[in-house]
């Protein structure tokens, strides 16, 4: 090999300076072996171009013609043309001539190659960089789309005289790397990303040099590997699928995709990478969802945890998977809940069938624990929760579920719902729950902040809420008058946990009956000192109850008549409290209350007996102080009241032998018997009560309480309805029956056709008229 | 320190750092492509042949790139602001030198691919140019009237829509 001349060529002859400069370009591009480049042919070269390119005589006479008059004024040519053209040709006979060595694979060959042409080209376009400066900026600016910069135009060369000639090749062999390495073989992944990247480069934008274009990564490589790449993972997902089965199915996928993703990072564009995961999701997942949603249902009911959970992140992509999903899994807690609750009514029966005897049977529904009941509510909710965690990351989609499906099986199961047309026995069973809890006698020992989430949590999906509040507030009225709270703080404390936005109304009530208490105590304190110790009656304990506030009802049946010994203390308090309250109206709630008397009706010798009684048998009992014997009716007028009222409580006296009838009558009230009471009374125990034996007064309650959540609700949508109309004016009727069912939704559920009814009752009171077009306007 | 010898047409050696070396593109490219790691250990000094450029002129120009080593020329591709920018009072002061030797320094910067350098020098022939009649111009550059009276008078009249009046 020769060494390049010395002296640089003149100037102006092309091929003196292309002979000058060729050697040079052979060693730039490594086509003498690589001997390495030295500064001095560097120099040489750019020097030799340079000056060709600045040669004043050629470029003068080339443009003296045109030039001549000055007139053409933006006419000016540069020298560089004919190089441009040598260096074109030379370079494409050079990336022609070369050729895998014996037994070289062609992609390595290809790899190999490009390395070193990349470089050489990155070199020549530095040493022709004069022109590139010049000419080539000219051209290029004068709208010659094929001239490029040195760099660029040898990577032209390449991809036209060796890429695309090879494309299949180069292609095949590269997909023939990619599934070896997916088969786990070791293979030189260096190759595959150098060759990719290859197409990279030679993709270029004739419009704009510096933009990057993956043109030609994209059709010469993007598509078909998306291609193999499915067809490479649809067969295997197939034969694993039917040899292994979902379980190891989803194990593998877990393993493979993260693996695929990896290993095509090495030689992916970006833009490519969320396309092969679209597809890797389609042939894996989506293509498969069937047969995972089929082991889904089994998977929940063995708690599969892990394998629900790698169910759901497999699916974390696709949302229509998980919608399928979550949906699966609300109706699934459906059926399970119900199928728990349903467990819980058959226990309970069976219990009551097996110990108490025939009287539980004729009931019409089931006397469940309420706290049984609330726990097994709550621990669905608190198994599902848990499956929230475990398997779905608390995805708001599945939270979604768990809450529609609370809102469904907390409001209607076996228990709550006995027949299909009552109403849920939920809010008084909670109610219930909570009254066991706070009762003196209770001995429960739950913690109070226990009670108050379960509280809290069933009433977020109670549906109507107003019905808990009735029940609670009754429950509570009872433990107040007859003093058994466990403590006023555990009171205020279940109380305050409770107290939400919409409960002020509520609350305020109950505190009402609070200040009731606490102020009748000081009344109770005056009155002791007014009647005196003498009387007759050891302790009294009267209570001022505000009606508005109290859920108890004056009722007539229950008007006594009051004997003379105990005329006078009620007249104190009644002096005593209008005293200091004039012109309010007292009434006796006689049917509420509770007494003790002493009784000596023991053997001799024995202590007396303490009797527990209601207002009404403490009148039976005072009248048998003048005389041992009555008949019905002698006693029934005594006492007063209404007779099924008398009878009710007469016959626990009857029934625990304190009075006698005689002879003995299937009814109470047979004329031709009398009822006496016994000289010396026979118990084991000391105190005795005769209250709790009382014939159940649950249906009359029961009633109350309709009555008054009924007369509730329609104030409740009445005021709404006004509040609504007093905003907005007028109102089509279905706008306005939708914005009341939202406004009451918090508290309970609105029925169609009270609505209608309260717009009816407001239309004849003359708040709203009816206007064309069934719409409404407020009247103010 | 490495340095970088330039050797200028006339075999003057000028040892220089790599940075003022860099100012020069062309220079700055050719040592990342054939030493990139030159600086990196205690290579041998790097010499570098420039064969169009004379020793004076090679040294006026190594002392403006010098001068400027530290600076951070922006990569400006907005040819106005290029062209409109104003002319350093140092490099005005650096440039006080006879016409042949400017015109070798421009070209020079040329050659070298040192662009700031290259504007300058333009920037002040340029204003060489400026605000002269033909007459003056053609003593400044010293430039023979090849013209024929009736060719003068033609383009006068052509151009007489740009006179200064």
């Amino acid at each position: 090999m020769s060494a390049p001349p010395q002296a640089l060529p003149i100037a102006g002859d092309l091929d003196a300076t292309w002979n000058f400069i060729k050697p040079g370009l052979e060693f730039i591009l490594g086509a003498q072996g690589d001997q390495g480049v030295t500064s001095k042919i560097y120099m040489n070269c750019y020097t030799a171009v340079y000056n060709y390119c600045t040669n004043k005589t050629r470029s003068s006479t080339l443009s003296q013609t045109s030039t001549r008059m000055g007139l053409e004024k933006t006419t000016y040519t540069l020298t560089g043309g004919e190089i441009y053209g040598k260096l074109e040709d030379y370079l494409k006979e050079y990336v022609q001539s070369l050729h895998p060595e014996n037994n070289e694979p062609f992609l390595e060959f290809y790899v190999r190659k490009w390395k070193r042409f990349t470089i050489g080209a990155r070199y020549l376009n530095n040493v022709f960089d004069y022109m590139n400066r010049y000419w080539v900026l000219k051209e290029r600016s004068d709208g010659h789309r094929n001239i490029f910069d040195i760099n660029n135009l040898a990577l032209v060369q390449w991809k036209n005289h060796l890429f695309t000639p090879n494309l299949d090749r180069i292609r095949a062999e590269i997909f023939g790397l990619i599934e070896r390495q997916r088969n786990n073989e070791i293979v030189d992944t260096n190759i595959i990303s150098v060759a990719v990247k290859s197409m990279v480069y030679l993709g270029l934008d004739v419009n704009d040099l510096k933009k990057p274009n993956l043109l030609v990564y994209a059709t010469c490589f993007e598509t078909q590997f998306i291609e193999v790449t499915a067809e490479y993972y649809r067969k295997e997902s197939q034969s694993f699928l039917s040899q292994h089965g979902v379980k190891d199915y989803m194990i593998k996928c877990e393993k493979r995709l993260p693996e695929e993703i990896i290993r095509a990072n090495n030689y992916l564009e970006e833009r490519s990478r969320k396309l092969l995961h679209i597809t890797l999701r389609k042939v894996l997942i989506e293509d498969h969802a069937q047969e995972m949603y089929d082991q889904y249902l089994k998977l929940l009911e063995e708690n599969g945890t892990e394998h629900i959970h790698r169910m759901f992140v497999l699916f974390a992509d696709l949302p229509e998977g998980l919608d399928t999903l979550a949906a699966r899994l609300e109706s699934h807690i459906k059926i399970e809940a119900a199928k728990e609750l349903e467990e819980l009514k058959l226990s309970t029966e069976s219990l009551e069938a097996s110990s108490e005897d025939k009287t539980a049977r004729k009931r019409p529904q089931v006397a469940v624990n309420p706290k049984a009941y609330i726990y097994a509510l709550v621990n669905i909710y608190d198994k599902f929760s848990r499956v929230l965690v475990d398997c779905f990351n608390r995805d708001p989609r599945f939270i979604k579920s768990l809450d529609a499906a609370c809102k469904h099986f907390f409001n209607i199961n076996a228990i709550a719902v006995p027949t299909p047309k009552s109403a849920s026995k939920t809010p008084e069973l909670l109610a219930r729950y909570a009254d066991a809890f706070l009762k003196a006698t209770t001995k429960e020992v739950e913690t109070e902040t226990h009670v108050a989430d379960n509280l809290k949590l069933v009433l977020r999906y109670v549906e109507n809420k107003d019905e808990f509040e009735n029940h609670y507030r009754r429950l509570l009225a009872k433990r107040l008058i007859n003093g058994n709270t466990r403590s006023d703080e555990l009171e205020e404390g279940i109380l305050q946990k409770l107290q939400d936005k919409n409960s002020l109304e509520y609350t305020s009530k109950i505190t009402k009956m609070f200040e009731d208490m606490k102020s009748s105590e000081t009344l109770k304190q005056r009155v002791k000192e007014v009647i005196g110790p003498n009387s007759v009656v050891g302790d009294f304990n009267p209570l001022i109850l505000a009606s508005s506030m109290w859920p108890f009802v004056h009722n007539e049946e229950y008007t006594l008549n009051i004997p003379p010994e105990l005329q006078s203390t009620l007249n104190s308090v009644e002096a005593e409290y209008t005293n200091s309250h004039s012109e309010r109206n007292l009434q006796w709630l006689w049917n509420h209350g509770k007494n003790e008397v002493k009784a000596n009706l023991a053997r001799k010798g024995k202590p007396p007996f303490i009797f527990t009684v209601s207002n009404v048998q403490l009148m039976i009992l005072l009248a048998f102080n003048k005389s041992s014997t009555y008949s019905f009716g002698a006693l029934h007028q005594i006492v007063g009241v209404a007779q099924n009222v008398f009878e009710a409580h007469l016959l626990p006296f009857v029934k625990f032998k304190l009075i006698e009838q005689d002879p003995p009558s299937q009814s109470l009230s047979d004329p031709n018997s009398s009822l006496t009471i016994v000289n010396e009374y026979k118990s084991k125990k000391l105190k005795v009560n005769f209250v709790s034996s009382i014939k159940n007064e649950q249906k009359q309650e029961e009633d109350e309480t309709s009555k008054e959540i009924e007369e509730s609700r329609k104030n409740y949508l009445t005021a709404s309805i006004v509040r609504i109309m007093k905003a907005r004016k007028t109102r089509q009727h279905n706008e306005l029956i939708n914005e009341v069912l939202l406004q009451a939704q918090s508290r309970f559920k609105a029925k169609l056709i009270d609505i209608k009814r309260a717009i009816e009752y407001l239309v004849e009171k003359e708040y709203l008229a009816r206007v064309e077009g069934g719409s409404y306007e407020y009247l103010a | 320190m490495t340095k970088v010898i330039i050797i200028s047409s006339d075999d003057e050696r000028f040892p220089v750092d790599i940075e003022t070396a860099s100012k020069s593109l062309l220079i700055k490219n050719m040592i990342a492509d054939l030493k990139p790691d030159l600086g990196d250990g205690d290579d041998e000094d790097f010499e570098i042949p420039t064969p169009n450029v004379r020793a004076n002129v090679l040294s006026k120009v190594l002392e403006w790139c010098e001068h400027y080593k530290n600076t951070v020329f922006s990569d400006e591709d907005d040819e106005d602001a290029r062209k409109s920018g104003g002319i350093d009072s140092w490099d005005r002061n650096f440039l006080k030198v006879d016409q042949e030797m400017l015109y070798e320094i421009t070209l020079a910067a040329n050659y070298l691919n040192i662009r700031q350098l290259l504007d300058t020098g333009c920037k002040i022939i340029a204003e060489m140019i400026k605000h002269k009649s033909p007459e003056e111009l053609r003593k400044t550059f010293n430039i023979v009237n090849d013209f024929s009276p009736e060719e003068e008078a033609a383009i006068r009249k052509e151009n007489e829509w740009a006179e200064d009046r």
